[in-house]
């Protein structure tokens, strides 16, 4: 088929260019393709439900789709959105080196690529923008915060690991090198990091560990979730061994489920992150990309440490 | 098919249409799920080829009286180089005067209309593609811009598309068919997954550890992945004498072997990563990265514009075919899958033949592990989750049945790209994520369903109508 009908688009600037030839299902600036990390979480929820609010804004139809943690379903999202010719891919890498090659795919066809939350790292590709979350930053307040929850009796700590995303690898760095700083010169009160524990960053692999850890640990003082889904499934097995009085919780992320329980007074604290921004963000990098302006090629959001206090003014949990 | 006496023209035709219909009832599904895809994807198409840039500049040549002087924008993409080249030709023909190119982002193309502005010179019209025409330094220059016009097509029926569709799916279809040879005997194997995982891990391990990492020959390379697909098959031999000589039933002793083979392959990923960084902390359990560039060729290369893994995945059925309907040994698994105990009596080696089933469904998800890990540059110990779920589905979806004894080579291969389309088409339409699972189980049933007519189907005509 030929190219039949020729459209001079936009004799002006500022004209619209909304194409000739009744294109009412094309958006103005074109489609953005977003395969999120998991829809499971309602933390990827919200960076979606954001970029795509924030994208519609500006004029752009979003396709989102859920890569389900699997990386190799990533990678087909990334080639069907090629196939159907998308103005701006967006990723939640679900492994940061084997998305390389669908990355590589999507720098051949032109199509530029962005990262939220987590970065990839494979050799070769080249990312347009990525936003996410200074989790190195995360995890040194997370550290202060159980610091703060343990008080000068210090105690032993169990960390909820998700090895695989490397955002949780960085967390719990910060994490420790805070609890180092702490231990330094000191002889007592220490705080003692006696396990890491895989709790897949869900809440009923999370549960299930921390169940385990009970049994292997049980003078535990406190523990360390990498998110909020898997505190809340360490929140349940401290309940159900009668030792939720004695293990202070400090979670991660500060999803609405994570804020109600630092409420109730369940988990300790959270340093929050904001998915809504990281959604937006995104966005506003793409036009600047689009529109050929400069703009910070990796921006990292500082977290904020979000304890009781905060819950009872937060107007978000009414 | 007997004449019948007395029959119209009509009505045989109508008995014969029926009579294909339903033998081939899994093909009429597969086609009308094409049906579908295509209308639900009949978009816009913005083609970029030399024959769209020829286009574009015969448009800029009406519009603008010479001398003309044009902006040529693309993307830093071979189409797009064609494309631009189309372009300048025609320009080049007509006379009309390049005054700048840009090949590469909206931001290069700011700063080329800034250096023409420098310059002292103008730009009387911009000549692009759709994409290029969108950028906002093109929408702003405020200088009439020219890109070829679209027509509609459905999305899904472009060859990149159809190609996409089977070469992501041709793994599963791999996997599909060492599994209907398990399934006609009556089995079950739910550690096809596992197997793939620790077939890809294994192959990038030893690939990176002992025949060379970025140094490896091609023969090591093949030396790794034949090690791949050797534990994968070993792991099938193992299920198959739980089967044979303990009497474990199928489902048990593969749902072992399951969780056996998925902790083998984070074991070793861990490991590796863990000497990587020099023994210190614990590993994670990412991919492990093969460096030898030559690896992704069978996962990522393509002979004459078809991609290997569907090559693969087509030479494999071929094979898997002829082996089912040409040799001693393909009677025997139906033998076996028909009724055990008449075909142990009528002499069929059926402890060897169960054996065998098992070890080649091994080994097809060992090869098809070995694609995975060629295609993501790496061997990844959380590969192939709850594929066995997908691989079962297909082969029942193309007619298979689990009671054994009844099934296809090609209906497996039509069952997988049943599944291939049915997800590739939902995914296409832009129909979300959770809304997808919904349509994708009720699709399978309704399959299934049309499948199980099948026999009655046959009842209703050879009722004297």
């Amino acid at each position: 088929m030929a190219a039949t009908v020729l459209a001079a688009l936009g004799a002006c600037g500022g004209a619209d260019p909304g194409a000739g030839g009744g294109g009412e299902d094309i958006a103005a600036r074109g489609t953005i393709g977003f395969s999120a990390m998991t829809l499971k979480n309602p933390f990827f929820k919200i960076i979606a439900d954001n970029l795509t609010a924030e994208a519609e804004r500006h004029g752009f139809d979003v396709v989102v789709t859920d890569a389900e943690r699997d990386v190799n379903r990533q990678s087909q999202q990334v080639d069907n959105f090629l196939a159907s010719g998308v103005a701006a891919i967006v990723l939640n890498p679900v492994d940061r080196i084997a998305i390389g090659p669908a990355v590589r795919r999507a720098n051949e066809a032109g199509v530029p690529v962005f990262t939220s939350d987590l970065q990839a790292v494979a050799e070769g590709v080249e990312i347009a923008g990525h936003v996410g979350t200074d989790n190195y930053q995360g995890g040194l307040l997370a550290g202060e915060a159980m610091i703060e929850a343990l008080g000068e009796a210090g105690g032993e700590v169990l960390v909820l690991h998700f090895k695989q995303a490397n955002s949780c690898v960085l967390r719990v760095d910060g994490f420790r090198h805070a609890i180092g700083e702490y231990n330094r010169d000191r002889t007592e009160g220490r705080i003692e990091i006696v396990a890491e524990l895989e709790g897949g960053g869900l809440r009923d692999e999370g549960y299930r560990a921390m169940a385990d850890g009970i049994q292997a640990y049980p003078d535990l003082a406190g523990v360390f979730a990498i998110n909020d889904p898997s505190a809340l499934g360490a929140r349940t097995a401290l309940e159900q061994a009668g030792r939720a009085d004695q293990v202070r919780i400090v979670g991660f992320d500060g999803e609405l489920a994570g804020k109600q329980a630092i409420r109730d007074g369940k988990i300790y604290a959270d340093p929050i992150q904001y998915p809504d921004r990281m959604g937006v963000m995104t966005v506003r990098n793409i036009v600047s990309y689009l529109d050929g302006e400069d703009f910070e090629r990796v921006h990292l959001i500082p977290t904020a440490l979000y304890r009781q206090a905060d819950a009872e003014q937060d107007p978000s949990l009414d | 098919m007997p004449e019948r006496v007395g029959e119209s023209a009509a009505g045989r035709w109508r008995r014969r249409l029926l009579d294909l219909l339903g033998r081939n009832l899994s093909v009429v599904v597969l086609v009308l799920l094409c049906l579908i895809s295509s209308a639900a994807t009949w978009r816009e198409q913005n083609p970029i080829t030399s024959r769209s840039g020829a286009a574009v500049a015969r448009q800029v040549l009406e519009a603008c009286q010479a001398p003309c002087s044009v902006l040529v924008v693309a993307r830093d993409t071979e189409a797009d180089r064609v494309f631009v080249q189309a372009i300048e030709h025609g320009l080049d023909v007509g006379g009309a005067r390049i005054a700048g190119r840009v090949f590469g982002q909206p931001r290069d193309v700011r700063l080329e209309l800034e250096r023409i502005a420098g310059a002292g010179a103008s730009v009387d019209a911009i000549a692009t593609h759709r994409i290029g025409s969108e950028w906002g330094p093109v929408r702003t220059a405020g200088t009439p811009v020219f890109a070829p016009g679209s027509y509609r097509w459905p999305t899904f029926l472009t060859a990149r598309n159809l190609l996409n569709v089977v070469n992501q799916n041709a793994d599963i279809a791999i996997i599909a068919l060492g599994m209907t040879l398990v399934i006609l005997t009556a089995g079950i194997d739910l550690s096809v997954g596992s197997l793939l995982a620790l077939a890809g891990v294994i192959a990038a391990v030893t690939a990176q550890e002992w025949f060379g990492g970025g140094a490896a020959s091609p023969a090591g390379l093949l030396a790794a992945m034949l090690l791949g697909v050797a534990a994968a098959a070993l792991g099938g031999l193992l299920s198959g004498t739980m089967v044979t000589a303990f009497r474990v039933p199928p489902f048990v002793a593969t749902l072992g072997l399951m969780m056996l083979a998925r902790g083998l392959a984070l074991i070793l990923a861990v490991g590796h990563q863990r000497r990587l960084v020099g023994g210190g902390a614990e590993g994670t359990p990412e991919a492990v990265r093969v460096e030898a560039a030559v690896f992704a060729w069978l996962g990522n290369g393509a002979v004459l514009g078809v991609p290997n893994p569907i090559l693969l995945m087509l030479v494999l059925f071929v094979a898997a075919h002829l082996l089912m309907t040409r040799t001693m040994f393909g009677r025997y698994v139906y033998a076996v899958g028909g009724n055990v105990e008449a075909a142990r009596l009528s002499g069929v080696p059926v402890t060897a033949v169960l054996l065998a089933v098992y070890c080649l469904c091994g080994a097809f998800a060992g090869l098809a592990g070995i694609v995975d890990a060629s295609r993501f540059e790496g061997g990844r110990p959380n590969a192939g989750e709850l594929y066995e779920l997908q691989v079962i589905a297909a082969v029942v979806v193309g007619g298979a049945s689990l009671a054994g004894g009844r099934g296809r080579i090609a209906g497996t291969l039509i069952g997988a790209m049943i599944i291939a389309v049915i997800q590739n088409g939902l995914n296409i339409a832009g129909v979300a994520s959770y809304e997808q699972k919904v349509v994708f189980g009720a699709l399978i049933l309704a399959a299934v369903l049309l499948d199980r007519l099948q026999p009655r189907l046959g009842e209703f005509r050879r009722k004297p109508l």
